[in-house]
């Protein structure tokens, strides 16, 4: 990436609560018109990064650069330009037009709104005439959450950030949520980094996917992530016994509770046992969702295995030839050798 | 018996007729408690909302000193105004003593507390989200505060309410830092003293209910400014 693209550096980046640490971050690069997802389990950081890509909070230690500069919050840079949109969106007390209108209002650059944030209502499908003069509490949680959507649309903003924004809104919000942010990257070319569990949003729309775990970034792209806790069993092996008393084995972790990262090529799904490999270890699990990765065209195999979720990539000739559909019992097989550790 | 009902028809026809002893009264004390909840809101409620948005070393301790201070006695206030503005006091040579001026110096130090404690509860309960939203909108400072504040306002409202319902019904202050002087510091509250001790009853059930009448516009006002808003 070159200078010139660059929109975010982060240096040496760590954020605490309460001592504990939230955050650390080596080394990050963003780049400018980029759509970029975070992934990983609850409390892994996935917002607190946002918070401090946002310049909503400043980070303990490190540096984040916007455009080259060093930013803290509040700098005339960020402001209006890098906006974030929280899973429980805020309202403030006053009508959804007002509501949308206020960051026009701050700027105080505008003195018509009128036209930007009926704009901005019809990007999220809200209409003006049944929701403009609504007040903050008359909504339901997809419209509150669109409503806040079309708050940060308004400002026509560089950075839009956006945690599970469609975590807890109705199947129909969450499309026009998803609509209405690839549009503003298109017409303005805006970049988004977007924090969800949602495979389709990640997979077929990402430029790119960050790992997220206890803070920190384990590589990019689709990647299975096993947190252990690890115990030795033979031949240097080691495991983690999952619920339903399946194991993961593993080559010697690095530590008791080192992260083990596999690579989704790296595991082969079969849908009978006579198909199994000389070499591996397998687990018993069941499909839950295939999706299409939008980089590689490849297919994404999500597969439940007692407590956790592993990804496969396979090929459409594989899935259509193995008869594989979401709801069908699979075994996974991969070669303990081919697990990285984070 | 007779002479409480006696006393509610010359209420009424003191209030009716206009009689300018009664006005006086009336007008000392909106003029008095304005000044005073004038200034109590300008102090109050920027310290309540330091108090409640801040973390800061001690802000416990201020904490449980400002809440110590709602239950302060009215005579207390008015011995202390009176000992720092009398003519021996360090404050002697501004000769506030026995003016309204005087009584709005005490009755701001009774309403402070309240509108410091209950700007920053309301602060205090806030979401924690609204900061992070009226950034992220691109707010400064400035409006970040300004922003925060009428978000709160029913808050707000609600502690110029009490404070004000406070400030009208104290005797303590305004008889012992104004005096009672009649046409001059003579207040609603210290009037009903004394037309009780006098024996005339009517023109203290006149006064009281004048006193009602005006806390009754006053929470009329509010509820009209709460739709509105």
């Amino acid at each position: 990436m070159t200078v010139s693209e660059e929109l975010y550096r982060l240096n040496g980046l760590e954020h605490y609560y309460h001592r504990k640490p939230a955050i650390r971050i080596d080394q990050l690069v963003i780049g400018r018109n980029q759509i970029i997802g975070l992934m990983g389990p609850n409390g892994s950081g996935k917002s607190t990064l946002l918070k401090l890509l946002a310049f909503v909070e400043k980070p303990s230690r490190g540096e984040i650069r916007f455009k080259g500069k060093p930013t803290e919050p509040f700098s005339r840079s960020i402001r209006s330009r890098v906006t974030l949109l929280t899973q429980t969106p805020y309202l403030m007390k006053r009508s959804v037009f007002d509501n949308i209108a206020y960051a026009l209002k701050i700027r105080s650059n505008n003195h018509r709104p009128d036209d930007d944030v009926h704009q901005a209502m019809a990007w999220v499908g809200l209409s003006v005439s049944e929701f403009s003069q609504r007040r903050w509490h008359e909504l339901s949680g997809g419209e509150a959450q669109r409503v806040a959507l079309a708050a940060r649309l308004v400002l026509k903003p560089e950075v839009l950030l956006l945690d599970e924004p469609t975590a807890s809104v109705d199947a129909n919000s969450a499309r026009l949520i998803r609509k209405a942010s690839l549009r503003a990257r298109k017409e303005w070319g805006t970049t988004l980094v977007i924090a969800t569990h949602d495979w389709q949003w990640l997979f077929e729309m990402c430029d790119d996917v960050l790992h997220l775990h206890r803070g920190r970034i384990f590589g990019t792209g689709l990647k299975n992530i096993i947190s252990g806790s690890w115990q030795p069993v033979q031949n240097g092996l080691w495991e983690q016994v999952l619920e339903d008393n399946q194991r993961v084995v593993v080559t010697q972790p690095p530590s008791l509770d080192s992260v083990a990262v596999l690579d989704p090529g790296a595991l082969q799904v079969m849908a009978s046992s006579a198909d199994k490999p000389a070499i591996g270890t397998c687990l018993d699990g069941v499909i839950a969702r295939l999706t299409l990765e939008k980089q590689t065209g490849s297919i994404v195999a999500t597969v439940t295995v007692a407590n956790i979720n592993l990804k496969a990539r396979l090929s459409s000739t594989r899935v259509d030839r193995c008869r594989l559909y979401p709801g069908r019992k699979v075994t996974l097989y991969y070669d303990p050798r081919s697990i990285q550790w984070g | 018996m007779d002479f409480i009902i006696t006393g509610f028809i010359k209420a009424i026809q003191l209030l009716i007729t206009g009689d300018p002893e009664t006005w006086s009264a009336v007008s000392a004390t909106v003029t008095v408690s304005s000044y005073s909840i004038g200034a109590s809101l300008l102090i109050g409620i920027p310290a309540g909302f330091f108090l409640g948005q801040f973390e800061f070393k001690g802000k416990r301790q201020i904490r449980i000193v400002v809440d110590t201070l709602l239950a302060l006695p009215t005579v207390l206030i008015g011995l202390l105004v009176y000992a720092f503005i009398s003519n021996r006091g360090p404050l002697g040579q501004m000769g506030i003593l026995f003016t309204l001026p005087g009584i709005a110096v005490g009755q701001t130090i009774l309403a402070l507390p309240i509108v410091i404690a209950l700007t920053a509860t309301a602060v205090e309960s806030m979401d924690r989200l609204l900061r992070i939203t009226l950034m992220s909108l691109g707010a400064g400072r400035r409006q970040l505060v300004l922003s925060s504040l009428w978000e709160v306002r029913f808050g707000i409202l609600a502690a110029a309410v009490t404070a004000y319902g406070r400030v009208m019904t104290e005797v303590g202050i305004s008889m012992m830092v104004g005096g009672n002087i009649k046409w001059h510091t003579r207040t609603i509250t210290t009037a009903i003293a004394l037309e009780t001790n006098k024996g005339s009853f009517a023109t203290g059930v006149a006064l009281g209910l004048v006193l009602l009448l005006i806390a009754f516009a006053v929470n009329i006002s509010v509820s009209f400014l709460r739709k509105r808003t």
